[in-house]
């Protein structure tokens, strides 16, 4: 069901290799291209940054070590992705680090107080999860006010919302203790459990966290809705008008961010069992660097899947490789501070080395 | 009559295969595919325009020209389903119709080509290119994007249109702007367009790619297409108009074909040529006043018969291909 | 988007779905654990005075949301129950801001202000306006080098400060050689004075480690690196019972043979230390400092009663919970009191 007007008149051997050639755009180079993709700076940034924490820190050179820094990279990590493709969608989301511990306590409080098997729990968290994300999107497309405003207006609201119902109900600010209760020991099986390899505990989260990277990069780059992700944060207004459905694909997006930190809460409740009120604040930054430093825009339109993983990676790193090195704990916020620049930096260097034409 | 879900094989945007037909035996009787009559639209109590009669042909370029604030961006807006009129009629193909969204406008084969290009620019030439429209293989869960078929058509197309792009993948930002103005027309007219409209396509251009771009025009022309041509560059619009309209204040000041309508006199309306004719009339009782350079009132009407050899210049050049 | 042909598939599904849900939650109770399984317990409910109706604020220098304060209002709040006594509590970490609190209870001529001075010079003035307008002020928690001085009339707790020398001494007794002191929130008051208390008596190397508690699991992983850079480590001494618990996870995974010391107590954690996860625990009764301090203003108010006769500090810690008296503990800590 082609346009019947066009081929009658095209001309002859569309697929014939020789066809002449402009001279007004000239091949890129492969390397040049690939220097192009928005995840070789961080890539870099990240070899870099290992090299250089290989050899600094003798404890960071060991395989338990690296299990321990992907642990870390991976917990954070899994909710940069969709923050990372919301933000190639245009929008910022604040309130991914308290949801986190919302659906948590969501959870815990619900099979708690009602004696459930904790897998009603779970799905009820995962609903509620779900439902904050819709209404961060659906607030955004109603309003047209900026995502940084209304999120951040969720962000205040779930953080006192998640302390003063805790308190509600258990009448601490940490939720009561459910590892006694059904389906507590399948669900951290789930959620919460380790696999060996070649002798090394390695925590199942890394496993999730690099199979829905790769879900994501297909989502992104081979999908029809990848493509809407890009064209929504590029030019919102020039996708609107070629028919792409913006609302939905906002909406959508903040859904899946919904269902990520619906994810690492449960990681969180089967891990450490009472969940601590307070938990999350500040996390949403973190998400956001990682997307950042992965090669994702500020401003939307551009980035990659791929990218915000290596860029919770090197955090990881950073974070651990601190401690690994014995450096001085005080500047421990501030090494963290200016190894995060560095590393943003050599991403836009080598960004502009390769776009420059 | 239309496909209602955004439409994957194949990616035209009509879901009709007979459009190439339908533009050929519009031509035959006659009938525009897109006409206005009397239409208008008012927001509150603002008519931004009112009595606004338009047709449009298959093959033929109908030029709309006005200045600034004449209403030309409210005409587009009706015409491409971003607004609703308020007065009037506006028919397709014969039949009257309200459109409420974009994706309407372009199920029947009204495609816009925006000012601003509804182009993405960080996206590669072949993203936008397909965009709202791409083309997908494979059963779902995993209907992915059939990207091999979409460059292999993207270039196609392009070339169709005389636009040689060696790498596909460059993001389309880096393109010229007359680049950009003809992979946005490509586009339109691979989707099945039937009527284009051109909002001021020329507007942000030097003089060579203005030419580029109204060589684009003629061409698309030339493949059976109405096209609304927005600008309010008299000149430009002689080049490959055959009808002309003038907007002033919301309301039509000239409506006239090629023949009946000389570039000078074109020229005169656009400048507010009407206007100064009248005052002309009052100045000329006033000493000290120079009115000799004023233009005539017979000069400024759109005369029924003009028998001035206004050398219609765009002749020979719209029809090159 | 065409509407009409999709709603029909769409709502059959909806429908499927909901009824699943409902079925799910009918059939999903838990044969353990829950509410259902927790003991019924109210507070030490008392009978309620007779005295007239007073006012006392209680304004802390806490973080939203910790634990260790949360106990010291759960214990100001039985205090207030049983005085016929209206609490007014309020907090801030910050110090001014918490001197604008006290300014603001001044302005509300309550009968009576509990305060802490984590931060004495922060509160110098606010306090002495206090004293000017009639109303007596008494500290807990912090400030056991000032309150006299500023002319507070009693005082509870203990500083911080000397809760982490005693831990120190601990420490020293049960032979521990090499430290690590975690701090879940670097820059916070009491935490800081806290560990510089253990570092100062504890005769053993003692380092800090600074570790993000909003986010559990870069705690975990952090205090395992730590472990790993430094094998000689054999106390892991943490700031907060959730963060006991955490370490614990950290230990285990890290295959090291240090042990877990902690301050602050809660029901949780009772399990770890009857089975030895967690060495002991210290104690600082923070539900007691909380109490204290409002049944005392209300002392004050109907008898002229005070403690310490102006001069001593009321001490109610350290309290050491280890395997053999944690059993003691439990039952209070269930109730979320200890």
């Amino acid at each position: 069901m082609t346009q019947a007007t066009a081929p009658a008149e095209s001309p002859p051997s569309p697929a014939s290799p020789a066809a002449p050639k402009d001279g007004r755009t000239s091949q890129r180079s492969l390397t040049r291209r690939l220097a192009a993709r928005p995840e070789i700076g961080a890539l870099i940034a990240a070899i870099a940054v290992y090299v250089f924490f290989f050899a600094v820190a003798t404890p960071f050179r060991e395989a338990g070590s690296l299990a321990n820094v992907l642990y870390e990279a991976s917990v954070m990590g899994i909710m940069a992705l969709p923050v990372a493709l919301l933000m190639i969608g245009g929008e910022f989301d604040l309130s991914a680090g308290v949801a986190v511990t919302t659906s948590a306590l969501t959870a815990s409080i619900w099979s708690f107080q009602l004696s459930m098997n904790v897998w009603t729990g779970v799905v009820v968290a995962l609903v509620v999860a779900l439902a904050i994300g819709a209404f961060n999107g659906w607030l955004l497309v109603r309003t047209g006010l900026p995502s940084f405003l209304i999120t951040l207006g969720s962000f205040l609201i779930l953080q006192g919302a998640n302390l003063a119902v805790t308190k509600f109900y258990t009448g601490n600010v940490a939720t009561d203790s459910i590892s006694d209760m059904d389906g507590f020991d399948q669900a951290r099986k789930v959620f919460a459990s380790e696999i060996g390899i070649g002798g090394v505990d390695v925590k199942i989260t890394v496993f999730y966290w690099l199979i829905l990277a790769a879900a994501a990069t297909w989502l992104l780059l081979r999908t029809k809705f990848g493509n809407w992700i890009f064209a929504t944060g590029g030019n919102q207004e020039s996708a609107r008008a070629v028919g792409v459905p913006v609302t939905f694909t906002k909406i959508a997006l903040f859904m899946t961010v919904g269902a990520g930190a619906w994810f690492v809460g449960m990681h969180i409740l089967f891990s450490f069992n009472t969940v601590q009120s307070g938990e999350g604040v500040g996390n949403e930054f973190l998400y956001i660097i990682a997307a950042v430093i992965g090669g994702c825009l500020l401003t939307g339109g551009y980035g990659s899947a791929v990218g915000p993983v290596i860029g919770a990676f090197i955090f990881g790193m950073v974070s651990q490789g601190i401690v690994y090195a014995n450096w001085n704990p005080d500047w421990f916020k501030a090494f963290l501070g200016v190894m995060l620049l560095l590393a943003a930096l050599v991403n836009l260097w080598v960004r502009r080395q390769a776009t420059r034409r | 009559m239309t496909d209602s879900t955004i439409s994957t094989d194949g990616g035209t945007a009509v879901g009709d295969a007979a459009a190439g037909d339908r533009a050929g035996l519009a031509a035959r009787d006659g009938q525009p595919i897109v006409q206005l009559r009397g239409a208008g639209k008012a927001y509150g109590n603002i008519r931004a325009l009112h009595g606004v009669d338009l047709a449009v042909h298959p093959g033929q370029v109908a030029c709309v020209l006005g200045d600034n604030g004449a209403g030309k961006s409210t005409l587009i807006k009706i015409i491409s389903g971003l607004h609703q009129h308020t007065e009037g009629e506006f028919l397709i193909d014969g039949e009257a119709v309200r459109l409420s969204t974009p994706r309407e406008a372009l199920d029947k084969g009204i495609a816009t080509v925006y000012q601003d290009l509804a182009t993405v620019p960080l996206m590669p030439v072949w993203r936008n290119f397909f965009l709202g429209s791409e083309m997908t293989k494979g059963p779902w869960p995993v209907r992915r994007l059939d990207i091999a078929t979409m460059k292999k058509t993207a270039d196609t197309e392009l070339r169709a249109m005389g636009i040689i792009l060696d790498d596909l993948d460059q993001p389309i930002g880096t393109l010229s702007g007359g680049q950009r103005q003809s992979v946005a027309i490509a586009r339109a007219v691979y989707f099945g367009a039937r009527v284009l409209i051109l909002d001021e396509p020329t507007a942000a251009l030097g003089v060579k790619q203005s030419g580029v771009v109204l060589k684009y025009i003629a061409a698309a022309r030339d493949r059976g297409l109405g096209v609304i041509f927005i600008t309010h560059n008299p000149h430009h619009a002689y080049m490959v108009g055959d009808h002309f309209s003038v907007l002033r204040l919301g309301t039509m000041e000239l409506s006239a074909a090629r023949s009946d309508v000389t570039l000078e006199e074109l020229t005169n309306h656009m400048a507010g040529g009407a206007e100064l004719a009248a005052l002309k009339h009052e100045l000329a009782q006033v000493r000290g006043v120079d009115v000799d350079g004023l233009p005539e009132e017979q000069a400024v009407r759109a005369p029924v018969a003009a028998q001035d050899a206004g050398t219609p210049l765009a002749a020979s050049e719209g029809t090159s291909s | 988007m065409d509407r009409t042909s999709r709603p029909r598939p769409r709502r059959f599904a909806l429908v499927t779905a909901a009824a699943a849900a409902a079925l799910m939650v009918a059939g999903c109770s838990s044969d353990s654990g829950g509410k259902k399984a927790e003991e019924d317990s109210g507070n030490a409910s008392a009978g309620k005075a007779d005295t007239p109706r007073m006012k006392v604020a209680m304004i802390t220098h806490a973080a939203p949301g910790d634990t260790f304060w949360d106990l010291i209002r759960k214990g100001a709040e039985t205090a207030a129950a049983k005085d016929n006594v209206e609490l007014v509590y309020s907090n801030s970490p910050d110090s001014a801001k918490q001197a604008n609190l006290v300014q603001n209870a001044i302005d509300q001529k309550v009968d009576g202000i509990a305060v802490t001075l984590a931060k004495p010079d922060a509160m110098k003035s606010v306090v002495a306006k206090a004293k000017k307008a009639g109303i007596p002020v008494v500290g807990l928690n912090g400030g056991i080098d000032d309150w006299k001085e500023q002319g507070l009339l009693q005082y509870f707790g203990q500083d911080e400060f000397v809760a982490g020398e005693a831990f120190g001494e601990k420490l020293n007794e049960l032979g521990a050689k090499n430290s690590i002191c975690v701090i879940h929130e670097q820059g916070h008051v009491a935490l800081e004075a806290r560990c510089a208390g253990v570092k100062k008596t504890f005769k053993g190397k003692s380092t800090t480690l600074n570790v993000n508690g909003t986010n559990m699991p870069s705690v975990k992983s952090t205090i395992n690196a730590k472990l790993k850079q430094d094998s000689s480590i054999d106390y892991v001494v943490t700031l907060g019972a959730p963060f006991a618990l955490t370490a614990v996870q950290s230990v285990d995974d890290a295959g090291s043979k240090a042990k877990v010391a902690t301050f602050d107590l809660n029901k949780e954690m009772v399990d770890a230390v009857e089975s030895g996860d967690i060495e002991f625990a210290v104690d600082q009764q923070p539900y007691l400092q909380g109490y204290l301090s409002v049944d005392a203003l209300w002392l004050y108010k109907t008898n002229g009663n005070f403690s310490g006769g102006g001069q001593e500090p009321v001490l109610t810690g350290p309290a050491f919970v280890d395997k053999e008296n944690v059993a003691d503990i439990a039952k209070f800590a269930a109730k979320g009191t200890r």
